[in-house]
């Protein structure tokens, strides 16, 4: 970034004021970070192929070799020695140091702990120059025959550094993080070639000029990308692009959550707040999987929190979060707008047309996510697809034909009844095609569908299916309630029965004919039309309990209401008899319409996706 | 044991007891009849503990005995053979030999002792009914049975022998179907059973329409003897509510309106609701009722027809389910529905003493 390796006296010193304000560090802390420094200046130099090699760990040898501008000897000589020097001549003045730049000080600091060397040519010199440092001093300069870019072998790393290197981790710990790095940097440029080649081993060769999902593909496989929807988003001056996982695909800790900043990889704790707003509750604090790209102007954002530049602090903050939540929410919330697009009982599509669609959609849809278009935003990744299934004339039973079988159709549609859920492939239903197979352990039921296998927890599935009707009857306004034949009262502890009365005008605006009933009672006279049998005791107890439990919750608006509709689904009691075929249809099919069908309201899993890839992985084919 | 039996026979009792086999569970005795030879007849036994049911059929027993054989293969085998005798004998391993014709078969059963205890006909008091008139009832009031399982006192219908008359009544909260009927039996036999819903549902199966069934009634189970068939079932434990309470006394407006026109209508017009939004509005003016239904994001439907109406112009909502529940279930050709206003509880009545309350939707 701030070695311009392009031309002669572009190396300059920065002003004091600025190199004062980088927060002091150590810049090579572990061979991770020589990699970081080596591959952001190769990516700074212009270059469109980088490639790092490293062996035992980085302990031995790092060598990051690129294509970019190169640099004349002078340059090459100012961009190790003025620093290198210094930082021999005084080594405890980390005050000194700073002052030498910002990050002016990534190689001679690199340079002074291991054995390196430096080849470089410029395209317009005839020759290159080789610069051979250990441990700090200058060993040789020479002349040699090489290819335009520049390539830095780092050897024997932390070799004058004792203290250093007992710290190392194993081989393989050093290998993670050198690989985790390659990777950041590898999404944030996704238009360089690179690769990665550990102990003589090829572990990731990245073809250049790659859209963010090639490049997404390409790092972390297919099975990866269909958990993704892409996002793009601008809000204000913030565009927030990239994908986000489904609700579904969680991990138990950050490690797949990549997000830039400015193409540069960082982290602020406001977008963690952001994520954990715009995601619904996720079972355990689990976190979702997201590769976010957050473009603003450079004025707004302060890199320099942090040493290592991995943390930023935002000038507005609350911008920042906004934009984030409103893309996510929009990306994973499902675009049902755009559904009923087609009628769901059409006529099977002619083959030919339909393999045709296929690759109409494809060409359409592969359009590099670096000059995003909407279009191809709003629409979820699509594989290099198999030619689609030579079909039979056979009608396919009720199965809905899909302008684009992306995958290898089940061969052949099973007979029996398949569900028209969605015309569109990309409306947001979790599926495009599936057929209820059955309920196993008289509990979950399992769903045939295009990508593979998926079971649905049908509790939680109608949780969530109540949840947002309730929650669209209150946002409405309008709520239709079912007038009991029989109240119901019930009796509550009294804690529980002041809360309950304190918000009771919520709870009768959704529909609850609830009503006091003297002494600590209530009265159950009508219920939401759209909630189906409940237990009024549970009902009642789980919404005074949860109002309480939730204090004044994020400023969000009807949050009482969403607390209820929670509360209220937690007491509808599902019948323990088998669901009937027309039960378990509906119900797929209702889930299917939510907004967020992964996951019940209160974040457990409604369905678990088994895909025919991974199927076919376990019988080892 | 050893006997033989023709083959229609055999079937015909294997399938009017399987019902009850679940064919999957965790019981293996339970999948298996119990089968015992005595006298000039075979007593088939099937359970799934809740309910249990046993028929009798013609035999010529040779040696008598009893085992229990998996049922569903059995029928299965004799359903498969051609008409005729088939001998059946089973060793003291509970292992049996079926043979008919050129046909030959071993099917492996379990010991009789390993089968549940299953309850006898003897009651406290014992009810006369029309096989008819029984099933009539069962139809007009089973629908209304709660499937919510946290009252359990609701998940069946209730049977009051009462002042001379067997009063039956269903319901789940938000509507209550009530039908009656007079039958003898003497004053100190007043009992209030609450048959649950599958046995409902298998009783009205094995009912046919001629000729009287007996009930014997017991604190927590009912017998149920049709002809050569028994069945038994556990009754729910706990008092109904107080289902008089509920009905509405006097009504202000009556209209008399067509049943069959009414369901199709009504059919119809709810094609334009979802399970989100199904609120079905009826508008009753002089001589017409207009039911109009209106779903956002989905349309809109109306539909009029003609009815006998003179009072004031009433518009009440229901869900549509509820109102064509009875209009389906009863034959005949007028209804009565009586209101009070658009908020109250409705009252449905026809010629029969059926009665059908139904509470109105709210829109708030």
């Amino acid at each position: 970034m701030l070695v311009r390796m392009v031309k002669d006296g572009h190396i300059r010193l920065l002003p004091i004021h600025v190199a004062n304000k980088i927060a002091a560090g150590e810049v090579v802390e572990r061979p991770a970070s020589v990699v970081k420094e080596l591959m952001e200046n190769a990516i700074d130099s212009g270059a469109t192929r980088i490639d790092v090699t490293v062996t035992a760990g980085g302990r031995k040898l790092i060598e990051v070799r690129d294509n970019g501008g190169g640099m004349g000897r002078d340059d090459a000589l100012l961009s190790i020695e003025r620093q290198a020097t210094s930082k021999i001549r005084d080594v405890d003045d980390i005050e000194r140091i700073d002052t030498l730049g910002f990050r002016g000080e990534a190689l001679p600091s690199i340079a002074s702990v291991s054995r390196f060397t430096l080849k470089t040519r410029r395209e317009v010199d005839e020759a290159g120059s080789e610069l051979v440092i250990v441990g700090g001093s200058l060993q040789d300069v020479r002349e040699a025959g090489l290819p335009v870019g520049t390539t830095i072998s780092v050897r024997d790393l932390f070799f004058n550094v004792p203290a250093r290197r007992k710290f190392l981790r194993a081989f393989q710990t050093e290998q993670a993080h050198i690989r985790s790095v390659f990777t950041l940097h590898a999404l944030a440029h996704p238009e360089i070639g690179m690769s990665l080649t550990s102990d003589g081993r090829e572990l990731a060769r990245l073809p250049p000029d790659a859209t963010l999902e090639e490049r997404v593909r390409d790092l972390f496989g297919a099975d990866f990308c269909a958990g993704l929807v892409p996002l793009d988003r601008t809000r204000g001056e913030i565009r927030v692009y990239g994908f986000a996982g489904l609700p579904n695909q969680t991990r138990t800790d950050r490690s797949e959550q990549y997000i830039f900043i400015n193409r540069r990889p960082a982290t602020a704790p406001v977008i963690a707040y952001a994520l954990r707003e715009a995601y619904p509750p996720l079972e355990g604090n689990r976190k979702p999987i997201v590769l976010l790209f957050i473009e603003m102007p450079p004025e707004h954002v302060d890199v320099n929190v942090h040493p290592t530049k991995r943390e930023v602090r935002f000038h507005k903050p609350v911008d920042v979060r906004e934009a984030l939540i409103a893309a996510i929410t929009e990306a994973i919330g499902n675009t049902h707008r755009h559904k009923n697009n087609e009628p769901a009982d059409a006529p099977p599509a002619d083959t030919k047309a339909a393999a045709h669609d296929t690759q109409d959609t494809r060409d359409t849809q592969d359009v590099s996510l670096r000059t995003l278009v909407p279009e191809a935003a709003a629409r979820p990744f699509d594989y290099p697809a198999p030619v689609p299934l030579p079909l039979v004339d056979a009608p396919r039973p009720a199965a809905v034909p899909f302008p684009a079988p992306m995958q290898p159709a089940p061969v052949p549609p099973p007979t029996g009844k398949g569900l028209p859920l969605f015309a569109d492939p990309h409306a947001g239903s979790p599926w495009r095609w599936c057929r209820v197979l059955g309920q196993v352990g008289g509990r979950y039921l399992l769903l045939e569908t295009d990508d593979g296998m998926v079971t649905v927890d049908p509790r939680a599935a109608r949780e969530r299916v109540l949840y947002e009707r309730l929650m669209d009857n209150a946002r409405s306004g309008e709520t239709l309630s079912q007038r009991m034949l029989l109240p119901e009262t019930v009796q509550l502890a009294p804690r529980d029965a002041a809360r309950l009365r304190k918000h009771l005008s919520v709870v009768q605006a959704m529909g609850f004919g609830v009503a006091e009933f003297g002494s600590d009672h209530f009265i159950v006279e009508s219920l939401p039309a759209a909630l189906g049998t409940v237990s009024c005791r549970e009902l009642l107890g789980n919404i005074a309990h949860d109002l309480e439990t939730a204090g004044t919750r994020r400023g969000a608006e009807k949050w009482r209401e969403e607390l209820i509709a929670k509360a209220a689904c937690r007491a509808v009691t599902g019948s323990s008899e088998p669901l009937s075929e027309e039960a378990a249809e509906r119900l797929v099919n209702d889930l299917a319409a939510t907004r967020m069908p992964y996951t019940c309201p209160r974040g457990r899993p409604t369905m678990i996706f088994t895909s025919y890839r991974e199927l076919e992985r376990k019988f080892g084919r | 044991m050893k006997f033989s039996i023709v083959r229609s026979k055999f079937l015909d009792g294997l399938q009017r007891i399987q019902n009850v086999v679940s064919g999957r569970g965790t019981l293996q005795i339970l999948q298996n009849a119990m089968i015992e030879a005595e006298g000039d007849r075979l007593c088939m036994t099937t359970t799934d503990l809740d309910i249990s049911e046993r028929c009798y059929v013609e035999c010529q027993i040779e040696e008598p005995g009893s085992t229990t054989l998996p049922i569903r293969r059995l029928a299965s085998i004799i359903r498969e053979l051609d008409e005729g005798k088939i001998m059946v004998e089973v060793d003291e391993d509970d292992v049996a030999t079926v043979q008919s014709g050129s046909s030959y078969f071993k099917i492996i059963g379990m010991s009789v002792r390993d089968f549940p205890p299953v309850p006898v006909t003897e009651g406290k008091f014992c009810y006369r009914i029309d096989q008819g008139v029984l099933r009539e009832m069962l139809r007009k009031t089973s629908y209304a049975i709660s499937q919510d399982e946290t009252r359990r006192v609701l998940n069946g219908v209730l049977m009051a022998f009462k002042d001379n008359k067997l009063t039956m009544v269903a319901t789940d909260g938000r509507r209550l179907a009530l039908v009656e009927q007079e039958i003898e039996f003497p004053p100190e036999a007043e009992a209030e059973l609450i048959l649950p819903n599958k046995a409902v549902t298998e009783l009205m199966r094995l009912l046919s329409n001629e000729g009287d069934l007996k009930v014997y009634a017991q604190t927590n189970q009912a017998v149920f003897e049709i002809g050569t068939t028994m069945m038994s079932s556990k009754l729910i434990d706990g008092v109904y509510p107080n289902y008089r309470q509920v009905i509405p006394g006097a009504c202000d407006e009556r209209v008399v309106i067509e049943r069959e026109a009414l369901l199709s209508a009504l059919r119809r017009v709810s094609v334009v609701t979802t399970d989100k939004s199904n609120a079905t509005r009826l508008t009753f003016s002089a001589n017409q009722l207009t039911i109009s239904i209106n779903t956002p994001d989905v349309g809109e439907g109306r539909d009029t027809l003609p009815v006998k109406y003179a009072g004031k112009e009433i518009s009440i909502i229901f869900n549509p389910e509820y109102v064509m529940d009875p209009l389906k279930n009863i034959d005949d050709d007028e209804v009565y529905l009586e209101m009070n206003d658009g908020h109250s509880p409705a009252l449905l009545k026809c010629n029969v003493p059926f009665l059908y309350v139904l509470m109105p939707l709210r829109i708030s």
